[in-house]
């Protein structure tokens, strides 16, 4: 098969899943073409030492993450053994390099406090998308994390991931709400908004079936909101060439390209926690 | 006296109490001030005409009070009345209704600072009834503001029943 057209094969499966081309939009995306242009130029800017110094944090901080998911998955899976109706656990696989040791309470704080404002200042910084056509997190290689959600695959770039978390029935949904707020998950660092992922990014053929299968909330970094998702994945690195950016975002300016190889879509997940922190009311009055 | 019971003596961060009730699996909690008294669930007599949020009314030692139906101000999905449905009399806006749940639980004592804002995210008018959550034993507590149930137009309109 010629490269254009498996390219279009991958747009026809992507564009079919995502739903490109109908009306029926949530109140915070606008209306435009969801067309995703060709990779514009390769053109990569140096990043600055900060900027990396960062990024590597990041990463650290997020392969700890996943591990205490992978730990607390195993506890929800070992309480669910004697219900018939348990699902198996897939729990993300990740090398562990080095294991931390408990810090004070005093410590810890002031380290909280840094990451918070560290993460606050990469999620604005991230939403940049510069000349070449490419979000300010993919001018290098990056990291991304693949999760499936109703038979589809996404995957986020790690620089603005948080935590991973199991969806438990402490989940507590709130009257009054869009469709695609499925409730507040309590977690040890606070309560995440989780967010109906399938009918976020897909709500034209969003299966019910999803609210059951959901089994992990992703946090994104920064902001109080989380992805629900099936399960996840190992985390793969991706080189901006791999990627089809999106030219156009006006429509849908979550999804920032395609991923060929793994046949997924790729959000821009700073985008996703800026429209979602924009859709909150009350945080627009506070 | 009865402000003080409810209200510690620190400004800062005042100790409040909350009624909490259940409804459609959820705890929701109302201020412990604005609650008259509980009653067993009574047979309420419809009142024709009403609006679809109102339940209907009942002879409350003498006096009419209108009851309101939660779940569906709520948005939530009609419930069936059970051993444990009971009609909380409150005060709100300075108008004396009912509202229909599902049962009553406890007191809870929350300090301002545990309370969270909730997210309002949608077009349901029904979001601003959230004053905010807070996580008490164990679970999350939907806390309701009672004074924004009903519009000024909906009190007029109960006026009129």
């Amino acid at each position: 098969m010629s490269d254009s057209k498996t390219d279009d094969v991958l747009q026809d499966y992507l564009s079919d899943l995502l739903g490109v081309g109908s009306e029926s939009e949530s109140s915070t995306r606008s209306a435009a073409s969801p067309a995703i242009a060709a990779p514009q130029s390769e053109a990569v800017k140096p990043m600055p030492l900060a900027e990396k110094d960062v990024m590597a944090i990041k990463r650290e901080q997020l392969q700890k993450l996943l591990q205490s998911a992978r730990v607390q998955v195993e506890q929800v899976a070992d309480v669910d053994l004697n219900e018939p109706a348990a699902v198996p656990v897939q729990a993300p696989v990740v090398p562990v390099s080095q294991v931390t040791s408990k810090e004070s309470p005093s410590v810890g704080e002031t380290l909280e406090a840094i990451e918070d404002a560290v993460a606050l200042n990469v999620l604005d910084e991230q939403l940049e998308w510069l000349d070449n056509g490419r979000p300010r997190w993919a001018q290098n290689t990056f990291e991304v994390l693949l999760f499936k959600v109703s038979g589809l695959t996404l995957a986020v770039p790690l620089i603005s991931l948080g935590q991973i978390q199991p969806l438990t029935d402490e989940l507590t949904p709130l009257f009054g709400q869009a469709d695609w707020f499925m409730g507040l998950q309590p977690t040890a660092s606070g309560k995440v908004r989780t967010v109906n992922t399938a009918k976020f990014v897909m709500p034209e053929r969003y299966d019910p079936a999803f609210e059951q299968t959901a089994k992990y909330v992703i946090s994104i970094n920064g902001v109080p909101w989380g992805l629900a998702v099936d399960n996840v994945e190992q985390p793969i690195t991706l080189s901006p060439e791999d990627v089809k950016w999106r030219g156009t975002r006006t429509q849908r300016p979550w999804l920032a390209g395609t991923v060929k190889a793994h046949m997924c879509a790729l959000l821009d997940i700073p985008m996703v926690g800026k429209l979602l922190t924009d859709s909150d009311k009350n945080a627009r009055l506070a | 006296m009865a402000s003080n019971a409810n209200q510690n003596h620190n400004a800062d961060d005042p100790v409040l109490q909350w009624v909490t009730f259940r409804l459609d699996g959820e705890t929701y909690g109302i201020n412990v001030m604005q609650v008259q008294e509980v009653l067993r669930y009574t047979e309420i007599a419809p009142v024709p005409g009403a609006p679809a949020y109102v339940l209907g009314i009942i002879n409350l030692r003498g006096n009419v009070v209108t009851v309101i139906d939660t779940r569906h101000r709520f948005a939530l999905p009609t419930g069936e009345v059970t051993d444990n449905t009971r009609i909380v009399i409150i005060e709100a806006d300075n108008h004396v209704i009912g509202i229909l749940v599902d049962s009553v639980a406890e007191v809870v004592y929350l300090r301002q600072s545990e309370i969270e804002m909730a997210p309002n995210v949608g077009n349901e008018e029904s979001a601003k009834f959230i004053q905010g959550v807070c996580h008490k034993n164990d679970e999350l507590l939907i806390l309701i503001e009672l004074n924004k149930l009903l519009s000024d137009h909906e009190w007029a309109e109960l006026e009129d029943i």
